[in-house]
């Protein structure tokens, strides 16, 4: 070979090569464990900020606080019992409301959406969960309530009025459209993209070859949904309906547009109700001392359900796929 | 699923044919029309929230809106300049504050961690994270930064909206950094580049659009957010003061203090800082979700 | 299969100094013993080729030399691999400087993602700060040895990504020979090529020899043949045969080695 491609290299060992930027290598190193280790810091920070910042109202009322149905500001007596209870059945309304649409949504769109139609109604699925909060309330409350008002529960009480257990449950004593039964609807929507584009992906990872060979002994698309996808999505998909549940239990500010804000227990589902997302929203920047307290008790709480909610979720779907 | 036994078919090999694929047909039919008719619901609805912010929020839209500040209880006209710079700081601060966090977290759960106990742990926490009511977090904000420093400020509302968009972050860096093949990262190494180069000139490079787009659509997850604010920036109607002490104007807040309101000036200012929002926050998520296309 | 096999005149120098020496090296992965003391020398300035069935372990003794299986905390190496009178499996080694030391070159292309141009001089920057005009020098010349230099001079500054499969392996191999490395380890580079890339991949390790000492692991026993001039034979993990590769092919001493020169399993 000639001299000049003998310079690439030669036969001896070239000079002492220096580790470039180690000193870099380390800090790097550790400066991303310490932001990594921030996630862990800030769920602690949040799970404790609650409880020493509900402290005092815990200690007043003990149990109580959980169980007592008063929320009086005069007096410095709060019980959490109405908004417990408020957060549960919106919650649990918007579930009956949105699973049915959210799994109809999600077999649309990974079996019978023509390949064209897939991606635009995709894309409107997620559009509908990049809607603000607030702006879902905007519409529950100056759109949804008045048409819910005129063409559901004004008729619905007539018809069930002094009828037994629907007559108290649908029964609305002051049909202004505001209530639980309309936060759970406007709850519904706002958690369908959620469990809808969830379970898109896990139908969508179950291998063709299950699919085909399904469809390959003459089952029709009901069929091979029902007892070959559905089945083999399993748990994954009451992971994504707690994720959703998860959602549906925190949210606030569309809530607070249109549950009506009362602080009493009712039986009928009609009824303005609150919840203790709405609470604390609603009283959070007048409260003082005790009440302040109690907001953050009433957080407190919120925090454990949804923290619950959410671990076994995480679980549920992990089983197929770390979402 | 009901079938027919050989032994029937060959006595009735017709009416019995036909009956059972019948009732089959029909629940398939009507499986398909459901669940086309939950989409176009959903669809519906999608356009009926569209369709609302803008016949009631043009109206409102003028030039005043983007130069006048917002208007006191009974005073005329106004605008929503204040607010709308307002929640553009307090955004940009939540990114600012959000993004190296969950970067750096979501390298270390990709590149370091990978599946040790400690970065299963943070990434199960970080899920969790991602799902946790935005309220909550404003009222940690306010206990740890609100109510020892004795007021509201436009810091605080940064930081509670930087702490929303962190798990956003942490998750999708995660995502795209695993998506890098790993002889990539071999082929670095095997230049003798320690791990620190490596991540940062070749497959955080490699993953660059993917991280981009977390950051955007964290970026589209905490403009609209308004429980948060209310226990940290809160909101007021005037310019807020440089060093954002006080409480910093902002979008959300404004629309909901307006939207109730009795007065016909802040309702319809209410409308048009909703339309506003709303189609900020679509179009980032559209082009966040052009940016995933385009480098698939 | 014998007869098929074309063996280029391989000059051969047996006086030629050990560059890497192997001493009872254990490899695992986890509990698994993937390979059983290996001893093999191997000779500055020679292309030596790793042949055996896949699972062999013959990628894996590659990937020792330059311990790149670090990066994966489960899989450790015992024994001795002596570079430059160094145990480079040991601590007492830095593992960036090895891998400056020794290059490597990938079954499939890994261009980063950066411009061509920034592909070649990453790997000189790591340890050097030449100037300006020597570094275009240098990505100059080591774009030339890889007879890339025609085919992309007027496009440096675009990505190294939008190059053809061929010409995004020889893009690698110029980014390891911009460093000047003592040794190449290939790993299969061809095996994800066509027939007129892989040509032209062959030629440009007929050219790099006289100035490295060349390692290859390759599959295609021809290739093995062609362009190497030892040859090690390695079944379940452990060396079978290693000789001159004339003999290896010709004449080998084990009935193992001649079944699987011949084709006959594998």
């Amino acid at each position: 070979m000639t001299a000049a491609t003998d310079m690439m290299t030669g036969p001896a060992a070239p000079a002492i090569r220096k580790t470039p930027k180690g000193t870099f290598d380390i800090v790097f190193r550790n400066a991303s464990f310490i932001a990594a280790l921030m996630v862990l810091v800030l769920l602690a920070g949040i799970m404790l900020s609650m409880i020493i910042g509900g402290w005092p109202a815990f200690r007043e009322f003990g149990l109580g606080f959980v169980t007592s149905s008063v929320w009086d500001t005069q007096n410095d007596q709060y019980g959490a019992w109405p908004a417990i209870v408020g957060t549960l059945s919106t919650a649990l309304i918007a579930l009956v409301i949105g699973v049915p649409l959210s799994l109809g949504i999600a077999v649309y769109l990974t079996q019978l959406a023509p390949a064209w139609f897939k991606q635009p109604v995709s894309t409107a699925i997620e559009l509908l969960a990049a809607v603000p909060s607030i702006i879902y309330g905007m519409w529950g409350l100056f759109v949804f309530v008045p048409l819910f008002a005129a063409y559901v529960q004004i008729p619905l009480s007539n018809i069930v009025e002094g009828l037994p257990i629907v007559g108290t449950v649908l029964y609305s004593r002051s049909p202004s459209g505001l209530g639980i039964l309309t936060a759970g609807f406007i709850l519904a929507f706002m958690i369908v993209p959620f469990i809808a584009s969830i379970t898109r992906d896990m139908l969508e990872q179950i291998p063709s070859v299950l699919r085909e060979s399904a469809y390959g002994i003459g089952a029709t698309t009901w069929e091979v949904v029902r007892h070959v996808l559905v089945p083999q999505a399993g748990v994954s998909i009451i992971g994504a309906i707690m994720l959703g549940l998860g959602r549906a239990l925190g949210e606030t500010m569309a809530v607070t547009f249109v549950v009506g804000n009362a602080n009493r227990l009712s039986a009928s589902i009609m009824d303005p109700g609150s919840t203790i997302a709405s609470r604390i929203a609603n009283e959070f920047n007048e409260a003082m001392g005790l009440q302040m307290n109690a907001l953050i008790a009433l957080g407190c709480i919120l925090f454990f359900v949804t923290f619950v909610v959410l671990v076994i979720a995480r679980i549920l779907v992990s089983r197929v796929k770390s979402y | 699923m009901s079938m027919t036994t050989p032994s029937t078919v060959r006595a009735l090999p017709h009416a019995e044919w036909g009956r059972v694929r019948q009732s089959r047909r029909t629940a398939d039919r009507m499986m398909r029309l459901t669940a086309a008719g939950f989409t176009f619901i959903a669809i519906f609805v999608l356009f009926w929230i569209l369709g609302m912010l803008i016949v009631k929020g043009i109206g409102g839209l003028s030039v005043a809106t983007f130069t006048q500040i917002t208007p006191g209880p009974g005073s005329e006209g106004g605008g929503l300049a204040n607010a709308i710079v307002g929640s553009i700081v307090l955004t940009f601060l939540g990114i600012v504050v959000a993004t190296p966090v969950g970067v750096l977290a979501g390298t270390y759960l990709a590149e370091y961690g990978k599946t040790s106990k400690l970065a299963n742990l943070i990434r199960f926490i970080n899920d969790i994270l991602l799902s946790a009511p935005s309220i909550l977090i404003g009222l940690f904000v306010y206990v740890i930064l609100v109510e020892p420093f004795r007021g509201y400020s436009g810091w605080a509302g940064g930081v509670a909206l930087g702490i929303i968009a962190i798990p956003v972050i942490v998750r999708t860096t995660e995502d795209m950094l695993r998506l890098v093949p790993g002889p990539l990262r071999e082929a670095g190494a095997a230049l003798g580049a320690p791990p620190s180069v490596v991540i940062t000139s070749i497959t955080w490079r490699a993953a660059k659009s993917g991280m981009v787009t977390g950051i955007l659509l964290a970026l589209a997850r905490i403009a609209g957010e308004t429980a948060p604010l209310i226990f940290t920036a809160l909101n007021n109607n005037f310019w807020f003061s440089p060093t954002l002490a006080g409480g910093v104007s902002n979008l959300p807040v404004t629309i909901y203090q307006f939207a109730s309101a009795p007065y016909e000036n802040w309702q319809q200012l209410a409308w048009a800082g909703s339309l506003i929002i709303t189609m900020s926050i679509l179009l980032l998520s559209l082009i966040a979700r052009r940016i995933v296309r385009g480098s698939k | 299969m014998l007869s098929t096999l074309e063996l280029s005149p391989q000059t051969l120098d047996a006086d030629a100094p050990v560059r890497i020496a192997v001493k009872n090296l254990d490899f695992y992965y986890g509990e698994h013993k993937a390979l059983k003391s290996i001893n093999l020398d191997f000779r500055d300035r020679h292309v030596t080729a790793l042949i055996g069935p896949s699972g062999c372990g013959k990628s894996t003794l590659l990937r020792i030399f330059n311990r790149i299986y670090s990066l994966y905390p489960e899989q450790r190496a015992t024994g001795e691999v002596m570079l430059d009178g160094r145990n480079v499996i040991s601590n007492e080694v830095d593992v960036n400087e090895l891998r400056s030391r020794i290059g490597m070159v990938f079954q499939k292309p890994t261009p980063f993602p950066m411009s061509i141009y920034d592909n070649v001089a990453f790997g000189i920057r790591l340890y050097e700060k030449p100037p300006k005009s020597e570094l275009d020098d240098r990505v100059e010349g080591a774009l030339r040895r890889s007879a890339l230099w025609d085919e992309v001079k007027d496009k440096l500054k675009s990505s190294g990504m939008g190059l053809s499969g061929g010409q995004q392996q020889r893009l690698c191999i110029a980014r390891t020979i911009a460093q000047k490395p003592e040794v190449i380890l290939f790993d299969e580079p061809t095996s994800a090529l066509d027939p007129i890339s892989t040509g032209k991949v062959e030629d440009l390790l007929e050219q790099l020899k006289s100035d490295f000492t060349i390692v290859i692991v390759t599959h295609n026993m021809q290739q093995a043949a062609r362009i190497s001039q030892y040859t090690a034979f390695m079944y379940l993990g452990e060396v079978i045969e290693f000789a001159p590769t004339n003999t290896i092919f010709m004449n080998p001493h084990k009935k193992q080695t001649q079944d699987y020169v011949t084709g006959r399993f594998g």
